[in-house]
């Protein structure tokens, strides 16, 4: 495939060839069909789920690691550069990454499935490299970073966040041989809230701010406020990770969670004001995915209190989980994917002396629908699974969700198909992408 | 969007008043009738509005970016962002081309159904396209300046492109 301009000019190039972002997210639509189908073997044990080893494991890791980190990684592998001003360095760094980690979170997926702690621990081992050389890139870009200073420190605590996560799974995986770095329950603690609202939220929070104003052509977001929800956020993570090494554990997960919603509240009403005041207001349905994640990021805070509080109620921890991880975090980057893929496909030239693209000729918008029912069915039934106790639903709810992750997986082969098919063919108009 | 240099904020506040003009195109288009459209005052007016923009905004916009900035950009090692944003400008320039006449007779009131049909599809190609390489301009190029331009060649070029305006 032809790139448009010179984008293969390496070292002092800003963008990256297609093929760096499109093979992060080619896997990360491959491993939720698999995570889906590995919570499908898993549904027996989902409904109470509370850890160890087992294909219920294996599902929540093929989406953190998977789909939501191996998002992360191919976004802000592009985004980044771009937004910071910055050259994005040998590619082959980032292949590098792709080559590892991918093999790696399989490794991972089928040793915690299998309950094969040999090949959980290579794969583990994989995983840590990548992300640690992830970590080196991302670090170079935050340091010379230009302008962007609210994505730049929404970057610091996110890689922060990833290193404590890296030291707190690699210390639960010795866990399983007998040899953990730190009390199992502290590094369970830390390893979920740090992973989840630390890593990928402080993430997704810090891309928004680049994202949501240049889709819906808005000014930029206040920039004080959104440091004050950085600081917010930051101060919630460092009271949820003082409270998992048990200092007055249950005041200071209130407190984390009461800090947790202010940032919260000030980012979402961020995001608010630059929709409404944006020049495009219709986003499509891949922004509906996106607000629907945004009403399920207070809720999941709110069941994160209730399992700082002891709610009375066997799932509850279970039913934080799927709020905080498929409820506002798979939701989002799932939208977020849908919107930036035939966006930076369109920046690609296609073969011969054809006009770039636009991104509603890459986009097929039935499998999009398909999967947007799917996935919302699916986020539902999982609720009511855990609610119920009941396996039986939970084993529905994963096959419609496998169904979802399949339609999405074909709207993706279709899009790769009509970047390499030549333009005149396919001057076809589907539903508006703005 | 934060920018530090008059260039940035003269391109930026007309990417706002194009994409007003555009999301008003895509709107009334997306409703106009299958026949009759010619009879429509209020889309009649916009043709022309939109021929306007055509004839005289596109062409005058693109050709200062691609004189001054995107020159620019590639002496500064940016190469590929401007040969990505020039391809763009081409293919905007190739849509425009074909929707440019239709638009005039749209705005005189003498197209025929067949011919609004075409314009229709024609006007939400560009309207895609324009709206597509806006956000990457604002995401890119934009920001850039404030690096790429002193202070000196700042004024010289935002005066140079309200000139530029004024005789359009």
């Amino acid at each position: 495939m032809k790139l448009a301009g010179a984008f293969l000019s390496g070292a002092t190039s800003r963008l990256l060839p297609a093929s760096i972002p499109l093979r992060f997210f080619g896997a990360a639509i491959a491993s939720h069909l698999l995570a889906w189908l590995a919570l499908l073997a898993g549904s027996e044990a989902l409904p109470r789920f509370a850890g160890g080893l087992g294909w219920t494991l294996a599902a929540l890791h093929l989406v953190t690691l998977g789909v939501l980190a191996m998002t992360a990684i191919g976004a802000s592998l592009q985004l980044l550069p771009v937004a910071t001003r910055q050259a994005v360095g040998s590619v082959r760094w980032p292949a590098l990454i792709w080559w590892l980690y991918t093999p790696g979170v399989a490794a991972v997926a089928v040793g915690m499935g299998a309950a094969q702690p040999v090949v959980l621990a290579s794969g583990a081992a994989a995983v840590v490299v990548a992300l640690l050389v992830f970590v080196a890139l991302l670090a170079k870009n935050l340091v010379g970073a230009k302008g962007m200073p609210v994505v730049v420190a929404h970057g610091w605590i996110a890689l922060a966040s990833l290193l404590a996560v890296l030291l707190t799974a690699l210390s639960l995986a010795f866990a399983y041989v007998g040899a953990p770095i730190i009390d199992r329950g502290t590094g369970l603690a830390l390893h979920v809230v740090l992973a989840t609202y630390g890593f990928m939220g402080m993430l997704a929070l810090g891309l928004s701010y680049i994202l949501v104003p240049m889709f819906a052509l808005s000014g930029a977001p206040n920039e004080r406020r959104a440091l004050a929800s950085c600081a917010l956020a930051a101060l919630a993570l460092a009271l949820a990770g003082a409270a998992a090494f048990g200092i007055s554990p249950r005041p200071l997960r209130v407190i984390a969670v009461l800090a947790a919603a202010a940032a919260v509240a000030m980012h979402l009403q961020l995001m608010s004001v630059a929709l409404k005041t944006g020049m495009r207001r219709e986003l499509g349905r891949s922004f509906r995915l996106v607000r629907i994640a945004w009403a399920l990021l207070p809720l999941s805070l709110a069941a994160a209190l209730a399992v700082a509080l002891d709610f009375p109620f066997e799932g509850m921890q279970t039913l934080f989980g799927l709020v905080l991880i498929v409820g506002w975090l798979l939701t989002f980057l799932l939208g977020i994917l849908q919107r930036i893929l035939p966006f930076l496909a369109s920046m690609h030239k296609p073969p011969g002396k054809a006009p770039p693209r636009t991104p509603s000729s890459l986009t097929d918008d039935r499998p999009l629908a398909v999967h947007f029912w799917c996935h919302l069915a699916a986020l539902a039934l999982l609720a009511l699974a855990i609610i119920a106790d009941s396996a039986a639903i939970a084993a529905i709810a994963s096959v419609i969700g496998a169904a979802g992750a399949s339609a999405l997986a074909v709207f993706f082969m279709i899009l790769l198909q009509r970047m390499r098919r030549p333009h005149s063919t396919i001057r076809v108009r589907n539903d508006r992408v703005a | 969007m934060n920018f530090q240099r008059q260039v940035s904020h003269a391109l930026h506040e007309e990417h706002r008043t194009n994409l007003d003009l555009l999301g008003r195109i895509e709107q009334a288009f997306a409703r106009a009738p299958r026949s009759g459209a010619s009879r429509d005052p209020d889309l009649v007016r916009l043709a022309a509005s939109f021929a306007r923009h055509l004839e005289q905004d596109v062409e005058r916009h693109f050709d200062f970016e691609e004189k001054e900035l995107f020159t620019r950009l590639a002496d500064a090692g940016e190469g590929d962002i401007a040969g990505l944003l020039a391809e763009e400008h081409s293919a905007i320039r190739a849509v425009a081309e074909e929707v440019l006449p239709l638009a005039r007779e749209a705005a005189a009131g003498t197209l025929d159904d067949a011919g609004w049909s075409a314009l229709k599809v024609g006007a939400l190609e560009m309207v895609e396209r324009q709206v597509s390489h806006i956000q990457k301009e604002t995401m890119a190029l934009l920001p850039m300046l404030d690096d790429l331009l002193d202070d000196e060649t700042d004024r010289e070029l935002s005066f140079a492109y309200a000139a530029g305006h004024s005789r359009g």
